[in-house]
């Protein structure tokens, strides 16, 4: 079994573990396209990545539900962070994915949800001196749904915090703060 | 650790279960005998003794110590009674049953976590000092009368000697089997003895011959006490190298001495006619089902197969316990299987349809069929696996019929027929509560005092008739009293006096629409809440807890004759039955079980009374709900709805309801999945299902949508006052 998936050369992997032993603790982080933004999550919470299987409304759901699909005979919720964070919905392409999402238990997890995204691009490992806050640079109601921002080689990461999104406190949007549940509201 | 605890638990509830039943089969005896002595099958009582024995045992070993202490005294009970010490009186019973209780009431702290209840068990404790005062012992020594061998009455145990004498008090004639076994097989050859002489009598002891071994076999003398002839027994056990004989009565009482040689003449036999010891008609249904769910049958089966032998902690029954998450696991993967099975099914009418492939299709179809017909017999076999017989909770409930007739005073003889219709595990569980409160209803506000039934010329028994059959894929069980019915006008006067109805509007209402107003909460006739019911809970839970089954309540009722409920259930939850329909271009499942029937919609029909929609049904009103106004869904285009339209007439409990949709697609077994967390707080939906290519449709929740459409107000429901409550965002 081994035998077919080899390891990675030791070469590359010495150089991994210098640059992680140069830079400290590493995290790992999903990178998707919404709208025309790039934001990523931590890689441990993504459980899967679906294509876009067919989707099924939920009538009176709240707003930023998509609708529920069939995960191997699981019912999954699908969520759509662009309305969260007041993104512009485009119609989505062959590239639209559903990543599979579920939080730590201790964190409010327990249920697999599934986001959508416009596409899936790759893994970034930031260093912690990589991550600056998202205070200083937002200010605004959606710092909320932002871990900080991470920035490598000249490009420019949104990191999402899936906590108020996942977890079982925000479920409704009734628990959103009043500037985002207005702005949602009638959706 | 914790399952460890679930295990004792689930354990524990078994086998208090057991001791439950054993304890209904020594009332029906004691009841049978009436005023005579009863003569309670001895098997009964050891096998309740054995329950106790184990649960003090079991609960020890999980350090629950009041549990244990307890059953510690209901052991010694129960030991004097095995023993003959103390009589089986309906007194005794009543400590016993109220063991029962309290158990539960351990079992059910236990399993939330609370301390174990202090006071039930004090309470209980000194009930059971009270009762356990010993009587005298048997008054006469019959065993002087008959050529045993002393040797063989040294040997006996208490309990030996004590059924030994109770035998023989009862005119039981004795008889002595020789039979040799050969020792390797010596086991299964006593047990298969055992077997057959137990429906003619009972076995007291058995011992080596002493005579006639060797070193492959045993001689074993046998004891057996049975009301048969010899010549009867003598072609029933007959098998090689088996001798039987009688065992002579003396004329006179000389002690023992030698034993005879040879037989001398014929048992004492009274002229009873040859009967053996009744076994109780138990309630339960009989078990055949290999896996055994509920775990039900590892101690009885035990029981049957070592017939007084001691207490044993070897399972000998072919069982295995499973929880039943693992059984929807496979169900799961089944249900899996079968969307697979029809994009199989898809590829092969493709492969068909193409000329040159045309063998490759035959062969493919071929195997598709039998592919399909093993996934059918394993969702068959799951699905048998998860049903239990309704007899697990018919038990419970003869028990409170028991409990609450002797409280009230009223003689209620409770006739249950068809126990041994099977439902899913999970239905029996969430059946208890809502038939417990049909129950009580029935002996409090139906069965009349003995005097009134008197008067009008009833038995002074009531009779509770508890029925369950099978309806295609339903069950249905019937709750019927021959009480005192339920009194229309002071139905309606009490619902006048609530603002419910108008004296106009009660003037129109059918009797079935009165009646409905006791499925509302807080509805009482009575005044004055009694200790039972009467306080207005309990019709709107059945209600309730019926509906979340998927199931519908009905009540039928004759002032004076009696009263009528009928519920009716879906066999499973695991696998329903449903209608699937389309509304603006979105599949929906309305599972069956409320689906009254489909007609075509008729526009013309429809008047609007204060913004609500009713039609027309046979002269019934029908208030009706346009599913697509009510979800709010847009059609593709904005497109009018089409002009065929059709009306789904729902029905829960009394209610009807016509759901217009755009198209039926028809009736498919589906498989109900819960929606997640997140879409808790979103009405009208009890889960979701898949309809294969892996697209998914939502299951309506129909008593939901009744309760939403005509709640709260009833008389609403007819007078259309209350606005419609379409659109509108969920919580």
């Amino acid at each position: 079994m081994t035998q077919r998936r080899a390891d990675p050369p030791a070469a590359r992997r010495g150089a991994l573990a210098r640059r992680a032993v140069e830079r400290g603790a590493r995290t790992e982080f999903l990178a998707f396209r919404m709208a025309e933004e790039i934001y990523a999550v931590p890689i441990s919470y993504v459980k899967e990545i679906l294509k876009l299987p067919p989707l099924t409304e939920v009538p009176r759901a709240p707003s930023d539900v998509m609708g529920v699909i069939s995960v191997r005979g699981r019912i999954v919720t699908v969520r759509d962070l662009r309305r969260r964070l007041r993104l512009a919905e485009t119609p989505s392409n062959r590239r639209a994915r559903i990543l599979l999402a579920e939080l730590p238990v201790d964190q409010g997890g327990g249920e697999r949800v599934g986001l959508f995204v416009d596409e899936v691009l790759h893994v970034y490992r930031f260093a912690e001196d990589e991550v600056e806050s998202a205070t200083n640079i937002l200010g605004s109601e959606l710092a909320e749904y932002v871990a900080g921002i991470g920035r490598q080689q000249g490009e420019m990461v949104i990191l999402i915090d899936l906590r108020p999104i996942l977890g079982g406190a925000t479920d409704k949007g009734a628990a959103l703060p009043p500037a985002l549940a207005a702005a949602k509201g009638g959706g | 650790m914790i399952d460890q605890r679930d295990e004792f638990i689930s354990e524990a509830q078994e086998i208090v279960e057991g001791l439950s039943r054993d304890l209904l089969a020594l009332d029906a005896a004691i009841k049978r005998a009436s005023g005579g002595h009863a003569e309670s099958d001895p098997e009964v009582v050891n096998d309740a003794f054995r329950a106790v024995h184990t649960l003090k045992g079991l609960s020890s070993l999980f350090g629950v110590a009041r549990m244990s202490t307890l059953s510690h005294h209901l052991e010694d009970l129960l030991d004097d009674l095995r023993l003959g010490r103390s009589e089986i009186t309906p007194k005794v019973l009543d400590v016993l049953f109220r063991a029962v209780d309290v158990y539960n009431i351990m079992l059910v702290a236990l399993r939330s976590g609370e301390p174990e209840p202090a006071r039930e068990v004090e309470e209980l404790l000194a009930a059971l000092g009270a009762t356990t005062s010993r009587e005298g012992g048997p008054s006469q020594n019959p065993l002087g009368d008959y050529d045993l061998d002393p040797g063989l009455l040294g040997v006996l145990t208490e309990y030996e000697e004590h059924r030994l004498r109770a035998n023989l008090q009862q005119g039981v004639g004795l008889f002595k089997i020789r039979a040799r076994f050969e020792l390797a097989t010596i086991d299964t050859g006593l047990d298969d003895l055992k077997a057959r002489a137990k429906p003619h009598g009972e076995i007291i002891t058995y011992l080596p011959s002493g005579e006639g071994g060797d070193a492959e076999a045993i001689e074993l003398d046998v004891l057996l006490a049975s009301r048969q002839t010899l010549d009867v027994l003598r072609t029933e056990l007959a098998a090689p190298g088996l001798q039987i004989d009688p065992v002579a009565r003396r004329g006179a009482r000389a002690l023992v001495s030698e034993p005879p040689p040879t037989v001398l003449g014929e048992p004492a036999r009274l002229t009873t006619p040859p009967s053996a010891p009744q076994e109780p008609a138990r309630l339960a249904s009989p078990r055949t089902r290999e896996v055994d769910v509920l775990g039900e049958g590892g101690r009885e089966d035990e029981a049957s197969a070592e017939p007084a032998a001691g207490l044993t902690i070897r399972g000998v029954a072919q069982t295995v316990r499973v929880d039943i998450r693992k059984l929807d696991h496979l169900m799961n993967i089944v249900a899996e299987l079968a969307i697979v099975r029809s994009a199989l099914g898809r590829i092969t009418d493709r492969v068909r349809g193409m000329p040159e492939l045309r063998e490759l299709g035959t062969e493919l179809h071929r195997l598709h069929r039998s592919l399909d017909r093993h996934l059918g017999d394993m969702q068959g076999g799951i699905l048998e696996v998860r049903m239990v017989p309704l007899g697990q909770v018919f038990d419970k409930l003869a028990r409170v019929v028991r409990q609450i007739s002797r409280e009230h005073d009223k003689d209620i003889n409770l006739v249950i027929t068809g126990a041994e219709t099977e439902v899913d595990k999970l239905i029996v569980e969430e059946l208890s509560d809502p038939l417990m409160h049909m129950i009580r209803n029935a002996i409090d506000h139906g069965i009349e005092p003995r005097e009134v039934r008197r008067e009008r010329g009833k038995p002074d028994t009531g009779t509770i008739a508890l029925n369950a059959y099978q309806k295609g894929n339903h069950v249905v069980i019937e709750v019927q009293d021959d009480g005192a019915g339920i009194d229309e006008e002071r139905v309606l006067l009490t619902a006048q006096k609530r603002g419910l109805v108008t004296p106009e509007e009660a003037r129109g209402l059918l009797p079935r629409e009165i009646l409905g107003f006791i499925f509302l909460p807080g509805f009482s006739t009575k005044d004055g809440a009694s200790e039972l019911s009467g306080r207005g809970v309990g019709m709107d839970v059945v209600k309730t807890n019926i509906g979340r089954l998927g199931g519908v309540v009905d009540v039928q009722s004759e002032l004076g004759i009696g009263t009528k409920m009928t519920v009716t259930l879906p066999i499973t939850l695991a696998i329903i039955s449903a209608l699937v329909v389309v509304v603006a271009g979105r599949r929906y499942a309305l599972p069956l079980a409320s689906v009254l029937e489909a007609l075509m919609f008729d526009p013309a029909s429809v008047r609007t009374i204060e913004s609500r929609e009713i039609t027309n049904l046979r002269g019934q009103t029908l208030p009706l709900c346009r599913l697509d106004a009510l979800f709010g869904l847009p059609r593709p285009d904005g497109a009018p709805p089409p002009v065929r339209q059709f009306a789904v007439v729902i029905g829960v409990g009394n209610h009807r309801l016509g759901c217009v949709v755009d198209s039926l697609i028809g009736q498919q077994d589906i498989v109900i999945k819960p929606l997640g967390r997140t879409l808790h707080g979103v009405r009208g939906f009890s889960g979701a299902t898949e309809l294969g290519d892996q697209n998914v449709g939502l299951v309506i929740d129909a008593p939901a949508l009744v309760e939403e459409i005509l709640a709260p107000s009833e008389a609403g429901r007819l007078m259309g006052q209350r606005r419609l409550g379409a659109g509108g965002e969920a919580s």
